[in-house]
């Protein structure tokens, strides 16, 4: 396929395509299954020019990863790929894989999402980064070597002679991602791809791979695509953008454009979906109604048309092309080449000039947000008795009755041994000391990266695993010294629901089974069981005729919904909610998230919200706690936390937060830790945070410093229950 | 690694240990070695009696027993494992378990090895075929051979094979294929190419029979492993940095692929030591097959007790190699 010229529009001539890297035209993957073809990606085209930035939004399903695997030639023997996808110049697809592979890791590289599995395990780091050399480059196994050391540097892998000799399991997740970056920049490539590169990493390690991902692409000056869930990364990252939805771009632009005036309703709908860190909390978030489609059974006409709150007869009954406002007003197709144009898939688009999520999808969000599969009706009256508009409600932080207390609680687990005699030889300190109170029909989160001990903490409060010492109490009584039969009873009143709604739920069991489950423990019979089955899908937003449906034939949401109602079914007072959003697409999350926030309102629970991601927290907690290696480092109101965070932990994670919003993103005050979390079975001495800490690190003298080595810092009133854990504490403003 | 093996090394030192009570107990329980002798017809003088239960120490108590094969201390010069006697035999006074153990040994090892070398290659080459052409017709035809194989009974399919073999050789009129014996004594006083034409001839059926349900199971083995290497993530980045096909294959699929093999394979030794003992019978190879066949014919427990500890030996040293094996081949075992 040669260069078309396209006259229409004024950009095509001045970009030109000299500097194109990556031209891709009408890029179609179908796979092969068994109930027929299924048309992962539709009629992909978009250029890249030398070292621009793309990013490539959608969620999961919408074809972004497909895409790129199509052009790496990595796909499934069983995929049919069309179209034209070509590299400097070279057509790369259907290349033979003598002929691929002279490409692949040359002048186009790829990063994956999940870097603990993207390494060999029985080779050395060195090894895997210098046969990426070697497989392009005719150099010596020394120069080779030399290479693997400098790009170890390059990423910022501390001790990178040591690194080179060692496995990838000796290394964490984040060293693990830069070892993976280090191999794509190994021969300069001109395109590196990044699927999904942070998804499976905490956000102080994200903002450090993102930060390696820079650099690569500083050094080796090659174009980026990066795809991606999460509309925050994006925003800091990339020029421009393309949104995916049903296998098709369904809009690109730049960067500002797409997320200051989206053109597509699906983009609007996401951005109004997200929890932001950098908006007052109490706003109500906005979901799209229904799920993704089936790629099996397409709509005809627009794919977002079944869940777009303008869609009209059109739109049912055409596909609406990419196209682009010209400056008279006429929307017109715009040439691949135009990297400066702002292109939406969509027949009205211009009824979105200036539109704000809320004004479109508030309408039929509060109707149906919850039926994601039509169950409408049944919810409207629940859903307008819980407005959802009433800010502080029954929450006033500080103000409730304390129902559940924890006391110095210490979770220590022993590390045994291999072999017979399995001794005890040393132990993982999961929580070390940890006070908490939570009110009623208050929201306290409980927030920190993996393996910092808020799940183990939610575990022992409910105790499903017994402490090691401390107290645990609920309305005074002592739960720590009950016995299971003892704590039986109480059960009731203390429920959880889990993070993966794919594993919490037997997938053989029908959902009126696995809901009535917990009441018939608790000895109900099976008439009134039945009935609270239907109460409960209805209170939850699905429809109560699908209860002898199974699992497996509802969507992640709808899943996550069945284990509230689960939890629900003996009317509990406190619900232990362990990361209950993180499993799900944006759009989705929103849902539940509202969907939590109700059923808080009108059955007056108190929550205890177990999370990693900020942005959920900041938009849910009336209070917050901060855990880093089995202790609180910083706990206070939402407010208070996130409007002056004190400790330089809570900074930190709250600077490494990707703000969806392109200017704020690449403007806003950063602090920033290095390195990875210590190993918990062997904390630092005095301050656990000090090995990380930029204050420590930076601003500290060396007497100052002594005291953090030596004297753990204990959790201090700064006055108004705002409390933290640093010898040197000092608010700033962040957001 | 040394501490690695070292320690390996050690820890099979009480499984050893617990292998021998077992034996010892297993097989002093199960039988009386004069039960032929007592019923005799007429009835032997009780002196005669007494004289063999003398001479197979059956007068002394059975924790005594067991410390005499052990050690041989208070014995009378014939039994002790640490001092390599295997205790006196029931066939006759002269008739020494030891020697006749490693003289079978050896012979029956030769058609094991053999089993065990080509069984593995095959069932590696059958897998990683199978696994790179999943669903294809070559993939059935292996899946449908493999089930067949696992399907069929070792001493059946070992006398379809003589039949076959017997067949062969009058059809080229020639004895291609030897049906009966080891061999040993064929080989003796030939030179190099007569030992070699010599081997063929007596091991090619018995070890395709003993091969055969090993191999089965092994590709099976082997083809699971590699699909599961070759959809993981680090063969996809191997091709993603631009490695060729048959690099991506070798280096990095096949490679870590044959880790779970390892174990399999060392647990599957006892397998084909049974299937041993029947294929050595049916071609009438006088190895440790026949030993065994003899000694529970002969109520020769000592005999008995020095086949089943011998065969306990091989499975844990087999296990012992792939843990060995294992180390050498994922780091992150050997580390721990």
């Amino acid at each position: 396929m040669t260069t078309t010229e396209h006259t229409s529009n004024e950009g095509t001539a001045a970009a030109g395509t000299a500097d194109v890297v990556l031209e891709v035209r009408d890029l179609s993957v179908t796979f092969r299954s068994d109930d027929g073809p299924l048309p992962a990606v539709r009629e992909v085209s978009y250029v890249l020019r030398r070292g621009e930035a793309l990013g490539i939004v959608g969620e999961s399903g919408s074809g972004k990863s497909v895409t790129s695997m199509a052009i790496m030639g990595l796909l499934p023997k069983g995929a049919r790929v069309e179209g034209s996808a070509k590299v400097l110049g070279q057509e790369i697809i259907g290349l033979t894989d003598a002929q691929i592979s002279k490409v692949r890791g040359d002048k186009i590289a790829m990063i994956f999402q999940d870097p603990l599995t993207s390494l060999n395990p029985v080779y050395t780091i060195g090894y895997q980064i210098a046969e990426a050399v070697l497989a392009h480059r005719k150099v010596g196994k020394k120069a080779a070597e030399a290479r693997a050391l400098e790009l170890l540097e390059l990423v910022g892998i501390p001790n990178p002679e040591q690194r080179l000799r060692q496995y990838p399991h000796e290394l964490s997740g984040g060293m693990r991602q830069r070892v993976v970056i280090a191999i794509a920049m190994a021969n300069e490539p001109d395109v590196i791809i990044a699927d999904e590169p942070t998804t499976a990493l905490d956000v102080t390690v994200q903002a450090q791979v993102l930060e390696a991902l820079e650099a690569a692409r500083r050094e080796t000056g090659a174009a980026l695509v990066l795809i991606t869930h999460d509309l925050g990364v994006v925003a800091g990252h990339v020029d421009r953008i393309g949104v995916m939805y049903g296998g098709r771009l369904v809009e690109t632009g730049p960067v500002e454009e797409v997320f200051y005036r989206p053109r597509m309703p699906y983009a609007l709908g996401l951005l109004g979906s997200l929890p932001r860190l950098d908006e007052e909390r109490h706003e109500r978030l906005t979901p799209i109604v229904g799920t993704p489609p089936s790629l099996l059974s397409l709509p005809t006409g627009c794919t977002f048309a079944p869940r777009c709150p303008m869609a009209r007869e059109l739109c049912h009954q055409e596909e609406p092309r990419l196209l682009a406002a010209d400056g008279s007003g006429e929307r017109v197709p715009v040439a691949v080449e135009d990297t400066g144009a702002h292109a939406a898939a969509c027949h009205f688009s211009d009824e979105l000039e200036g539109a704000r999520p809320t004004d479109l999808f508030r309408g039929t969000a509060v109707a149906t947000e919850a039926a994601e599969d039509g169950a409408g009706e049944a919810l409207a009256e629940v859903a307008e008795g819980a407005p959802g508009a009433d800010p502080e409600g029954a929450a006033d932080p500080g103000t409730g009755e304390v129902i559940l207390t924890v006391r110095d609680l210490v979770k220590h687990f022993p590390i045994r041994s291999k072999g017979l005699l399995r001794r005890r030889i040393g132990e993982v300190q999961a929580v070390s000391g940890v006070s908490l109170e939570l009110r009623e029909r208050e929201t306290l989160a409980l927030v920190g990266e993996s393996g910092c001990g808020k799940s183990t903490t939610a575990r022992l409060m409910l105790q499903l695993i017994r402490q090691t010492s401390g107290e645990v109490s609920y309305r005074g009584q002592p739960l720590h010294t009950l016995s299971p039969r003892q704590m039986r009873p109480l059960r009731r009143d203390l429920q959880l629901v889990f993070q993966d709604p794919f594993a919490s739920l037997d997938p053989r069991m029908t959902v009126s089974d696995i809901i009535a489950e917990p009441l018939r423990i608790h000895g109900q019979r099976n008439g009134t069981a039945k009935r609270r089955v239907r109460e409960l899908l209805e209170l939850v937003g699905l429809n109560p005729e699908h209860g002898s449906r199974y699992p497996h034939e509802f969507s992640g949401g709808q899943r996550q919904r069945i284990g509230i109602a689960r939890a629900l079914a003996l009317n509990p007072k406190v619900l232990i909610l362990d990361e209950p959003v993180s499993a799900l697409d944006v759009s989705i999350q929103a849902g539940v998230i509202n969907l939590l926030e109700d059923l808080q309102d009108e059955l007056g629970l108190s929550y205890l919200f177990v999370s990693h991601d900020l942005s959920v927290v900041k938009h849910i907690a009336d209070r917050v706690a901060v855990m880093y290696l089995g202790k609180i480092v910083e706990t206070g109101t939402t407010d208070q936390l996130f409007g002056a965070p004190a400790h330089p932990y809570t900074q930190a994670l709250i600077s490494a937060i990707p703000l969806p919003d392109p200017v704020k993103e690449r403007t806003r005050e950063r602090i920033v830790v290095t390195g990875d979390v210590p190993n918990p079975a062997n904390p630092p001495s005095g301050c656990r945070f000090r090995t990380r800490c930029p204050k420590f690190a930076g601003e500290l003298s060396e007497n100052e410093r002594v005291k953090c080595v030596e004297e753990p810092p204990e959790l201090l009133d700064r006055g108004t229950g705002h409390q933290d854990a640093c010898h040197y504490s000092k608010a700033v403003e962040l957001i | 690694m040394l501490v690695y093996t070292v320690r390996r090394v050690l820890g099979a030192i009480p499984i050893l240990l617990l292998a021998s009570v077992l034996t010892f107990v297993l097989i002093d329980v199960s039988g009386d070695p004069l039960a032929d002798l007592r019923m005799q017809q007429p009835p032997p003088d009780p002196s005669v009696i007494q004289l063999q239960e003398e001479r197979l120490y059956l007068d002394r108590s059975m924790p005594e027993r067991y410390w005499l094969w052990i050690t041989g201390i208070g014995g009378n010069g014939d039994i002790g494992l640490l001092q390599g006697k295997f205790g006196p035999s029931t066939q006759s006074a002269t008739y020494d378990i030891g020697e006749n153990l490693f003289l079978r040994l050896g012979t029956t090892l030769r058609l094991v090895g053999a089993a065990m070398v080509f069984a593995l290659g095959l069932a590696v080459l059958a897998g990683v075929v199978s696994a790179m052409r999943q669903y294809s017709k070559l993939d059935y035809t292996l899946t449908f051979i493999g089930f067949l194989a696992l399907a069929m009974p070792v001493f059946w399919f070992a006398g379809i094979m003589q039949q076959a073999g017997v067949g062969f050789n009058e059809l080229v009129g020639s004895q291609v294929f030897a049906t009966i014996g080891d061999g040993t004594y064929q080989a003796q006083g030939q030179d190099l190419w007569g030992r070699i034409t010599n081997a063929f001839a007596y091991m090619t059926l018995p070890t395709i029979v003993l091969m055969l349900t090993s191999f089965a199971s092994w590709s099976r083995y082997q083809r699971t492993s590699m699909l599961e290497v070759l959809n993981s993530d680090y063969v996809r980045l191997a091709r993603a940095k631009g490695l060729p096909n048959r690099v991506v294959i070798r280096r990095h699929a096949l490679r870590t692929a044959l880790i779970p093999l390892t174990t399999v394979a060392a647990v599957g030794i006892a397998g084909i030591i049974d299937g041993a003992i029947l294929t050595e019978r049916v071609f009438q190879w006088r190895g440790l097959g026949e030993f065994f066949i003899a000694a529970v014919e002969k109520n020769d427990s000592y005999a008995l007790m020095a086949w089943l500890l011998l065969s306990g030996v091989l499975v844990i040293l087999a296990n012992l190699i792939a843990d060995l094996l294992y180390g050498v081949l994922d780091p992150r075992i050997r580390y721990e």
